[in-house]
């Protein structure tokens, strides 16, 4: 019990330092000390273990990431059952980590430890990576490969007609490729880059998954199977895959293309667009020709009212003429 | 040969019109649905689990029994209350929540608890198009099979914005209505928006005490043409406030505020009285039943609820199922949506209509109980509450108290649009307050009310229900009077695809009767016409073709009338 109490007691402590520092933007030296002596060496070592720092520029996070870690592995204890292979990535995890779980000082947690999936107190998260884990249609890793992935609004800029993009919407990669996302979000809000269709001996449900609020970035690694084929990526939030936030990721020769990726596939079902009346500069030019047309037009009743003097004019003069003619029928 | 061609038609066409006599003597017979072919959903819905109903302890926050059928996660309550900066992560990954969707902090009065908090909202959309496929994405019914386009704030998640990667259902988290926040006077409140959706918004405190413009944050009340501009997709912005007064308010976009609101982006914000450990919920996700209450409240009522109605345009949440393009949404809603042309279509009641209401907008009493209901109508007309069985007394308008001494209880409660209201419910079974117990109606009293898309049983009817009149399953027990409810909960009925009273009894002589069978009367008379038309041609070709036969016969019979004629004299 006293040492649950401890346990919770440090956790609200970094957590409420966490909150406050979100809150501030900004972290003061002298907690990051505090931090330091919260006696998460343990996530630490996990971290060099793993090779990649889930929040760049902010590394003083990742401890809170590993400790929650340590939690939220209860919910993948469900999904035992879905996961033919779990068992055997279980023992893995443990074979690797077991030796740590004392110096963390929490085995009830440690227990459902699970390298799926690490999240930080803000959400950043890495589920699905994997390190070293060759698919079966590999015999080694063919080649190493870092790649950039930029997140945020302004992408959608050479997409009209969409909201969000990626900064890339396809990647190549050679069979076997050990590959390492860093994705850089330049919102101010969540985005994902999560991945579908992988192998689901070595991918729960077939997926890879980093998501991070921006400004800020998140990087995970994965090894790619050795056939060709052809990955959906997309954002998971709720309509920034149909606004344009999708790619694919090309394995060889690749598979077949995923629909609706901008600039790159079609979409499946497409919107109907007309011309719209809209205003436009020439507007102005032809309001003018309307002026002039209503001044024209009282030029032209000059013009008629002229002529019509003119008529009456010849009328008069020749009414002398008409009067002989008839004068002259009468007097036959 | 043409005299046989002739005498089959003229059976036929006598045979035809047999018939015809013979229909018009008895009617269609009635075709009865059959209950097999109907989609019929549990009534109650199985992926919550009845431990959630229970009174229980989650990290030291007590949540109290809410005995209805889908009842809140005891995980979000506990979330909510604690902040999800404060809970394990074995908790927090129960509730989908960020990590840091609820930030708790400084107890900066000293009286127990946090006085800086921060909430974090997005805003989803929900049943839109997609482009990928011709079906809607992430789908959220307000009742069986109604699924109105729709934009919500919703507290800050964590992962997929669906169930998961087969299913197209929303997230639990992402629903209507907006989440109800609750806050304490003296609070220092953040209200942080991530624009997550693709169109510009805002949030607008209606009735909260906010400065119009915050030192560091700027602009702070959410109006693009008077203090801030749009915030657009991607964008974060902080809205911040302690304020100074208790009450029921309301939070709103202000951007394009006639189709934004009507669209789902509202709710209800509870400033709460300041007093000594006050650990509040701090999101109602999906409002109705607050299972743990402030300080204040618990003080004075055995239960609260907060009842937030909404009501929403059918033309209007069709807009975003009718394009994919953020321009051409923008245009329809922007510039061809006429407001004053619109009619309201869904009525809710905490995001869902009937029969979805029995499922998590019951309010469940007990006999002598108080119990607090907080009302926001966050719809375009005014809307007229009627409780069965109850007057209540309206203690505060608009977050207001009114003076105790002219306070007066009503059974009708007229809520023009933003308005709120907090009514004292007492099920005192004395003839004024109760009638006793029962399962007692709720709902808005403009006969629309009870309607989805026009057609009843729907709309934002509920029931107070005493708990003696609650099933085990926590719905309303009806069976006893011979009532079944299970054919609400089929998406034929709101397709107006199931005869509605066909059921009531044995013959269905209120059913639905079968279509004319052979051809119907119209056809029959045309068709009859027709060989009208045959007979006579023919006849009067048999005329042409046989003059000279006829013309011998004629004069054959003319002279044997004659010869004997002749012969006689």
């Amino acid at each position: 019990m006293a040492k649950t109490t401890t346990i919770t007691f440090l956790l609200v402590g970094i957590l409420t330092f966490s909150a406050s520092a979100i809150a501030q933007q900004q972290t003061k030296p002298s907690e990051h000390d505090q931090h330091d002596h919260s006696g998460h060496d343990m996530s630490q070592d996990q971290h060099d273990h793993s090779g990649h720092d889930m929040s760049q520029g902010q590394h003083d996070h990742s401890g809170h990431s590993m400790s929650k870690d340590s939690g939220a592995a209860t919910n993948h204890e469900n999904e035992h059952g879905a996961v033919t292979d779990h068992g055997h990535d279980h023992a893995i995890d443990h074979s690797a980590h077991d030796t740590h779980a004392t110096e963390h000082g929490d085995l009830q947690h440690h227990h459902h430890m699970d390298h799926d999936h690490l999240m930080d107190h803000e959400g950043t998260m890495i589920m699905g990576q994997n390190l070293d884990k060759l698919p079966s249609s590999c015999k080694s890793i063919s080649q190493e490969v870092e790649i950039t992935v930029r997140a945020g609004r302004k992408y959608a800029a050479k997409f009209p007609g969409t909201a969000f993009a990626f900064d890339q919407q396809q990647w190549h990669v050679k069979p076997c490729s050990k590959v390492t996302f860093h994705f850089v979000n330049e919102d101010n809000i969540r985005h994902q880059f999560m991945m579908h269709g992988l192998p689901k001996y070595l991918y729960k449900y077939g997926m890879f998954h980093l998501e991070v609020t921006g400004p800020k970035t998140v990087s995970g690694t994965i090894i790619v199977p050795g056939s060709d084929d052809t990955f959906l990526v997309h954002c998971d939030i709720s309509h920034h895959m149909e606004k344009g936030m999708k790619a694919q990721l090309v394995v060889g020769k690749g598979g077949e293309n995923i629909p609706s990726i901008p600039g790159v596939t079609p979409y499946n079902v497409n919107d109907t667009y007309e011309a719209e009346n809209l205003p436009k500069v020439s507007d102005k030019a032809e309001q003018n020709a309307v002026v002039k047309q209503i001044t024209a037009f009282t030029n032209n009743n000059l013009q008629n009212y002229g002529m019509m003097l003119i008529g009456v004019l010849i009328g008069l003069l020749s009414i002398p003429l008409f009067k002989k003619i008839l004068f002259r029928k009468k007097s036959d | 040969m043409p005299i046989h061609l002739f005498i089959a038609i003229l059976t036929f066409y006598l045979m035809l019109f047999g018939a015809g006599a013979q229909a018009s003597l008895k009617l269609p017979e009635t075709v009865k649905v059959d209950p097999a072919a109907l989609t019929t959903e549990p009534m109650c819905d199985p992926k919550i689990s009845s431990a959630w109903r229970e009174a229980q302890e989650i990290e030291g926050i007590k949540i109290e029994a809410s005995p209805g059928c889908s009842p809140d996660n005891p995980a979000w309550i506990a979330a909510a209350v604690k902040g999800t900066n404060r809970i394990s992560m074995e908790t927090l990954m129960k509730t989908g929540l960020s990590p840091d969707a609820i930030i708790k902090t400084d107890d900066l009065d000293g009286d127990g608890d946090p006085d800086r908090i921060i909430i974090k909202l997005e805003i989803m959309e929900l049943n839109g198009k997609s482009p990928d496929f011709p079906g809607l994405l992430p789908t959220f019914d307000i009742a069986p099979g109604v699924q109105p386009g729709a934009w919500v704030f919703a507290p800050k998640t964590s992962g997929m914005s669906t169930e998961n990667f087969e299913s197209v259902r929303a997230n639990p988290l992402l629903r209507l209505p907006s989440p109800v926040i609750r806050v304490e006077v003296g609070d220092i409140v953040q209200i942080v928006l991530e624009n997550t959706h693709y169109f510009p918004h805002s949030i607008h405190l209606h009735g909260v005490d906010h400065p119009f413009s915050h030192k560091d944050h700027g602009g702070n009340d959410g109006v693009p043409q008077t203090s801030e501009r749009e915030l657009m997709p991607g964008e974060r912005r902080i809205y911040e406030f302690q304020a100074r007064q208790p009450g029921t308010m309301f939070y709103h976009c202000h951007v394009q505020t006639h189709t934004h609101l009507a669209m789902g982006l509202g709710g209800m914000i509870v400033v709460e009285e300041n007093k000594p450990n006050n650990w509040l919920q701090t999101l109602n996700i999906g409002a109705g039943h607050v299972r743990h209450p402030s300080v204040a409240v618990k003080e004075q009522f055995d239960q609260e609820y907060d009842l937030h109605y909404h009501a929403m345009d059918k033309e209007l949440t069709e807009i975003v199922q009718k394009y994919n393009d953020p321009r051409l949404i923008a245009r329809d809603m922007n510039q061809r949506y006429d407001a004053t042309d619109s009619t309201e279509d869904y009525y809710t009641l905490n995001g869902l209509s009937f029969p979805y209401t029995l499922r998590e907008s019951l309010i469940v009493v007990e006999p002598d109980q108080k119990i607090k209901l907080r009302l926001l109508n966050s719809g375009g007309e005014l809307i007229a509450i009627h409780t069965h069985g109850h007057h209540a007394t309206i203690t505060h308008y608009d977050g207001v108290e009114h003076n105790p001494v002219a306070q007066i209880m009503r059974d009708v409660f007229d809520m023009a649009p933003a308005q709120r209201l907090d009514l004292k419910l007492e099920t005192v079974n004395d003839g004024k307050h109760s009638y006793g117990e029962g399962d007692w109606l709720i709902h808005d009293h403009r006969e629309k009310g009870i309607t989805t898309n026009g057609m009843a049983e729907g709309g934002s009817m509920s029931s107070i229900v005493y708990t003696s009149y609650l099933d085990d399953s926590g719905l309303p027990k009806v069976s006893h009077f011979g009532i079944d409810l299970s054919n609400f909960f089929t998406k034929e009925y709101y397709e107006r695809r199931y005869p509605i009273w066909q059921d009531l009894d044995e013959t269905a002589s209120l059913g639905s009767p079968a279509g004319q069978l052979g051809v119907n009367a119209a056809t029959q008379t045309s068709l009859l016409n027709a060989l009208y038309g045959l007979l006579i041609g023919l006849f009067v070709y048999l005329v042409f073709a046989k003059r000279e036969q006829i013309k011998q016969s004629a004069v054959a019979a003319v002279s044997r009338l004659k010869s004997p004629k002749g012969s006689n004299q």
